[in-house]
């Protein structure tokens, strides 16, 4: 599929640009936005895609995770099939993540947080695996003809993965960075809180080293939620995506279609290895998303000096 | 910066704190809150189940116990009671044999001192008789006129006749 999209855009008369190429099958798109909006102070709030698709993936869960639920409830005490494998998650984060870090006494408080990072977070990263867009571009290059100008057609560009984009991650990492305030003040009030981020006790020139260092710590933590979850969102698309390049960069090179279809089997089996290996790094990232910010929202709960 | 993957947009950023908020409310109310009540609920019934099924064990145990005891108790009162009365029907069979000795012993020795009286009476009356006989006899003889030789053969006749039979005392 991606082969298909990255033919109908590039693969045609003029030369293949492997970069702009990937950089267009993950870029938010800024320039060219779905429904222009007007500026707000200067913030531009238009439907790019990625905003469609947090949208997309936001309704997405809310639909499949209160339809399983739904059904759950009404099964009585022992569920079958999604309603099983639900539960099977929800009792996972909420024991494994959740209870160890915030302790029993928080557990229904963070717990519905945790869950749906968990639950927004996976579905985003998976959904850009699934090359939706790339075969609607197929369907349009063959059935819709839509044209240029409509929003159909300017919906297809852009990269799939909300995850891969720091604005969006940083976004879900303020997030964390406000629960985590909100998690001190609600265990210990708001004042005790800020009291808490630094050990008691000491000369009073100790503190003026320790405050900023943690303040430095309290951004980093969701700063380095933001670029962990982008970075490997985006390294894993573009590992894919140049693999499958190979193909055009062939046909470029040696001036022979023959050349990419040859090279072609290469990239699909490399490009399917590294899918695999996404499957896997999809889930290890919304896992390590999640488990930090129950990590750091336990940390202000249990403090330890 | 020029490369579009790394290009700052607050708005998107907004945009995604905005839609994971919605997101987080809505999922809270209609999702995870009454699934997490839900298993909550389950979790404690399942536990109070276990726990009442220990309870009746132990509480089985308990009665168990209890029955055994009762029926040891049982075995062993009956035991007592039959060797108690094995004994008093001995005792009792022991007693009776002993009465109906003292019993007969005690009418044969009356019987044997009736016999003696009866005996010592009917003597006695035999001895009477017989003095009275001999009274009659004597007047008798008195009464007629005996010849001397008479009167020697008759009282030699008499005193033989005494002789031959049985002697008082």
């Amino acid at each position: 599929m991606w082969m298909s999209a990255a033919a109908q855009e590039h693969g045609g008369s003029e030369g293949f640009n492997a970069g702009e190429t990937i950089i267009g099958h993950i870029a938010d798109t800024v320039e060219h936005p779905i429904i222009h909006l007007p500026k707000i102070f200067g913030i531009d709030f238009s439907i790019t895609k990625h905003v469609f698709m947090l949208f997309f993936v936001a309704i997405l869960v809310f639909t499949i995770v209160t339809w399983i639920v739904r059904r759950y409830l009404k099964q009585g005490p022992v569920p079958t099939g999604a309603g099983n494998a639900l539960e099977f998650v929800v009792l996972w984060v909420r024991d494994t993540i959740v209870q160890p870090n915030v302790g029993q006494k928080w557990v229904n408080t963070w717990a519905p947080l945790i869950l749906t990072f968990f639950a927004f977070i996976f579905t985003a990263n998976l959904i850009g695996l699934v090359p939706i867009f790339e075969t609607l571009t197929l369907l349009n290059h063959w059935v819709f003809h839509a044209g240029p100008d409509t929003a159909f057609y300017r919906l297809l560009h852009g990269g799939t993965t909300v995850t891969a984009n720091f604005n969006v991650t940083a976004g879900l990492a303020l997030v964390t960075f406000f629960a985590i305030i909100v998690a001190g003040s609600k265990a210990h009030g708001f004042l005790q809180h800020w009291k808490n981020t630094v050990p008691p006790g000491f000369a009073w020139p100790i503190y003026i080293i320790l405050i900023p260092i943690e303040i430095l710590g309290m951004l980093v933590k969701p700063f380095a939620l933001t670029m962990r979850l982008a970075a490997n969102m985006t390294g894993g698309h573009i590992a894919i995506l140049a693999v499958i390049s190979l193909v055009f960069l062939f046909t470029g090179m040696f001036q022979t279609p023959w050349a990419g279809i040859g090279v072609a089997p290469v990239s699909v089996i490399l490009a399917v290895g590294i899918s695999l290996l996404e499957l896997i790094v999809v889930l290890v990232q919304a896992y390590v998303f999640t488990l930090l910010s129950a990590v750091f929202i336990g940390m202000v709960i249990h403090v330890h000096h | 910066m020029d490369n579009p993957l790394v290009q700052v947009n607050p708005g998107l950023a907004i945009w995604a704190i905005v839609v994971f908020l919605v997101l987080l409310f809505l999922l809270r109310k209609f999702a995870w809150g009454p699934l997490l009540r839900f298993l909550e609920a389950r979790e404690e019934k399942i536990s109070k189940s276990l726990d009442d099924a220990r309870k009746a064990q132990e509480e089985l145990e308990r009665l168990n116990r209890e029955s055994a005891d009762i029926l040891r108790k049982a075995h062993a009162e009956a035991e007592a009671i039959v060797s108690k009365s094995y004994a008093e029907a001995e005792k009792l069979r022991e007693e009776m044999k002993q009465k109906a000795r003292a019993d007969a012993d005690a009418i044969i020795r009356d019987a044997k001192s009736q016999i003696e009286t009866e005996t010592g009476k009917a003597l006695r009356q035999i001895r009477s008789e017989i003095a009275d006989m001999s009274v009659m006899i004597a007047s008798k003889l008195i009464q007629r006129n005996f010849t001397k030789e008479d009167n020697s053969e008759l009282i030699e006749e008499t005193l033989k006749q005494i002789e031959s039979g049985p002697r008082p005392n």
